[in-house]
């Protein structure tokens, strides 16, 4: 049985991963680099082992460094976290050979899933839907014509060697299908040198859901049902929910059997996520897996009842999976919010530097992934993921109420942070009535990037804060120099003379 | 005492009429304040103005006697104008009329920088790139211009509104 856990990792995941080891226990041992001598994880954890300079392919990401510190501790297991070395087959086939073990799935899981070729072969083999679509280029115009029937318009034809936009064509008529196909081909030709061309079906309002499952060794594998990650910026997840306001009963059950099937098929064990698109019509197609703990997983945690830690944990020590399917179902409503260090009057420009202040939320309901605390200097180096706050509800509205109370009570000075565009995404219409996919904010850009425009006397308050802020420090720094001429050297020896009578 | 104080481009003056304990009445551009005002926390002020309670957050700013003020919707960028400040304002203008800086606003570490001294670079050239929380930003001359000095190397870590390159 773990008894001693090293974590690979930092900031929020790493303190939220020994929380539970705590709870079950578990010694937690933490890495850290020159940056995060005083990060939380560090202070949190029993004990903590120095892996080298602040950039993070000089530390949280040499396995050497990560092994050597494992063993020096004598931690019987790892947990990656997510992102540095989740993801990285070498390294849990690393841990395997030293004798360690990583919570986690085995090397080839990792590796199937994380080539998009063979996941997408596995899982189609498995009988999961995936985005239809020829991966072989297409021969001439009548193959052309005769595939796109098949797989249905809109289509978007895209150059083999392509990337960046160049080569691509959506065709949305029939009659536009030839010239579509010869104005890809030549532009894929100028761009990349190569006129290969191939067809995927387009999916005009995406949106991402993802199913959470947890596997054992001894082939149960569940899943927790979806997460709604629709809203994101630039690919970034920024506000995840549980249930999706899209899903249907029936579907859901679907796609969790897929997810499941999709697991099973790379013959997977720990907790994983499986990624969909999904169209408006509920129509749903694989778009990979996740093969660790994923940011948002707290949501689920709080819908379902389940600590996905500790199952984790559970799963490497060998354990059968307690929960059946039919135990588990979904309790009301979950959000998270990511708070980010970064400033969204300013492009979203990365914001590290020193907190000068934080006030975080409490209250029923509501539930604070973060590792910062006053005075803590935000690194450069890493993630600018601040905290995540998640909130519950009985009812997707009583979710929004509660999270924009959340992020009104939620202060954090210093640094400049997402806050006022998650408050901003809260207060949308197209958010309140969960119709959204994922070009909620570009489609919403005017709405939320509007500045609110004080109706009372701030500019007068702020004014006044400031002047007397300024009045007060000089005079108390006048009062300073007084105080400093009365004391005389007369009065200084007297002083001395009655510490010598004592 | 009566100040001088700019307030997101704009310039008020402002008086402090009386003082009892945390009480203050506060005249802007002749127009009376009454406020209770209370430092709650080290930079935090609780301000009871007409009986509605206001948070106010003072940040001093990268400058002495400047600050960012946050209400509970709106950033304020403040400067308080005494006459050391109007004095030093009045150098600082003169310098940069001179030299032109080229910096970035948040703190982070040089990736890599494209120019020598000497250099002419055109309107629109990248000059130097500067990364942090793994987000890389390319800076890039406004008009034509001559590297003058270069006040960075490749790997430094450099605060906020740190002078990296001067053009001309």
């Amino acid at each position: 049985m773990i008894r001693k856990v090293l974590v690979a990792n930092r900031g929020e995941i790493a303190v939220r991963v020994m929380r539970t080891c705590r709870e079950m226990g578990i010694i937690s041992v933490a890495v850290y680099s020159d940056a995060d001598r005083t990060s939380l994880h560090v202070r949190y954890a029993d004990e903590a082992h120095y892996i080298g300079p602040s950039p993070s392919n000089e530390s949280y990401l040499v396995i050497d460094k990560i092994i050597a510190a494992a063993k020096k501790s004598k931690a019987d297991a790892i947990h990656p976290g997510y992102g540095f070395l989740s993801e990285n087959a070498a390294f849990s086939e690393r841990c395997k050979k030293e004798g360690i073990i990583f919570i986690g799935p085995s090397a080839d899981s990792i590796s199937t899933m994380g080539d998009k070729i063979s996941a997408r072969k596995t899982i189609s083999k498995a009988g999961v839907p995936v985005v239809p679509g020829t991966k072989e280029p297409l021969s001439g115009e009548e193959e052309a014509k005769k595939v796109i029937k098949k797989i249905g318009l809109p289509v978007m034809i895209k150059a083999s060697a392509g990337g960046g936009g160049k080569g691509m064509r959506l065709v949305k008529n029939e009659k536009d299908i030839v010239s579509s196909y010869r104005a890809a081909r030549s532009e894929a030709k100028a761009a990349f040198g190569n006129d290969a061309v191939y067809v995927e079906k387009y999916i005009a309002s995406p949106h991402h859901i993802e199913f959470q499952i947890l596997a054992d060794m001894h082939g149960n594998t569940i899943h927790l049902f979806e997460r709604e990650c629709s809203v994101q910026r630039r690919h970034q997840k920024v506000i995840e929910e549980t249930p999706s306001p899209l899903m249907t009963p029936k579907v859901r059950q679907e796609m969790g059997k897929h997810a499941v099937a999709a697991a099973k098929a790379c013959g997977y064990y720990g907790a994983g996520t499986i990624e969909f698109i999904v169209d408006d019509k509920l129509n749903y197609y694989f778009l990979e897996m996740n093969t660790r703990l994923q940011v948002e997983h707290p949501i689920t945690e709080r819908v379902v009842g389940i600590d996905l830690v500790r199952e984790q944990i559970n799963i490497a020590n060998g354990l059968k999976l307690t929960y059946k399917q039919k135990d588990l179902s979904q309790n009301g409503h979950a959000i998270e919010c990511r708070i980010y260090a970064e400033d969204p009057d300013n492009n979203f420009m990365p914001s590290p530097g020193v907190i000068q202040h934080i006030t975080e939320p409490l209250g029923f309901g509501v539930r604070h992934d973060g590792y910062v605390y006053e005075g803590f200097k935000i690194p450069i180096y890493y993630d600018p993921l601040i905290s995540k706050l998640i909130v519950w509800g009985k009812t997707r509205d009583e979710a929004i109420a509660r999270m924009k109370r959340a992020l009104h009570s939620y202060k954090i000075t210093g640094v400049k942070t997402s806050i006022k565009f998650l408050e901003k995404i809260m207060n949308c219409p197209d958010f309140i009535e969960g119709n959204y996919n994922t070009h909620f904010i570009e489609k919403n850009k005017s709405f939320l990037e509007e500045k609110d425009i004080c109706k009372g006397d701030c500019k007068a308050i702020a004014i006044i804060a400031a002047f007397i802020d300024y009045h007060n420090r000089i005079e108390k720094a006048q009062q300073n120099i007084s105080t400093g001429n009365t004391s005389s050297s007369w009065k200084l020896s007297s002083r001395k003379k009655s510490m010598f009578k004592i | 005492m009566a100040l001088e104080i700019n307030i997101d481009g704009q310039s008020v003056n402002v008086e402090l009429l009386s003082k009892k304990d945390n009480r203050y009445q506060v005249s802007i551009d002749g127009k009376v304040y009454d406020v209770d005002l209370v430092m709650v926390e080290k930079g935090v002020y609780s301000v009871l103005y007409k009986n509605k309670s206001y948070n106010v957050e003072l940040v001093p700013g990268r400058e002495p006697k400047t600050y960012t003020i946050d209400t509970l919707y709106n950033s304020y960028d403040v400067d308080i104008l005494d006459a050391e400040a109007k004095y030093l304002k009045g150098r600082k203008q003169d310098y940069l009329e001179d030299n032109l800086a080229i910096s970035s606003p948040m703190p982070g570490k040089v990736v890599k920088i494209l120019v020598k001294i000497g250099d002419k670079v055109n309107a629109g050239d990248t000059v130097i790139i500067v990364s942090a929380m793994k987000m890389e930003s390319e800076y890039k001359v406004k008009n034509d211009r001559i590297i003058k000095d270069i006040l960075v190397k490749e790997g430094d870590t450099i605060d906020g509104n740190q002078p990296l390159i001067i053009i001309e």
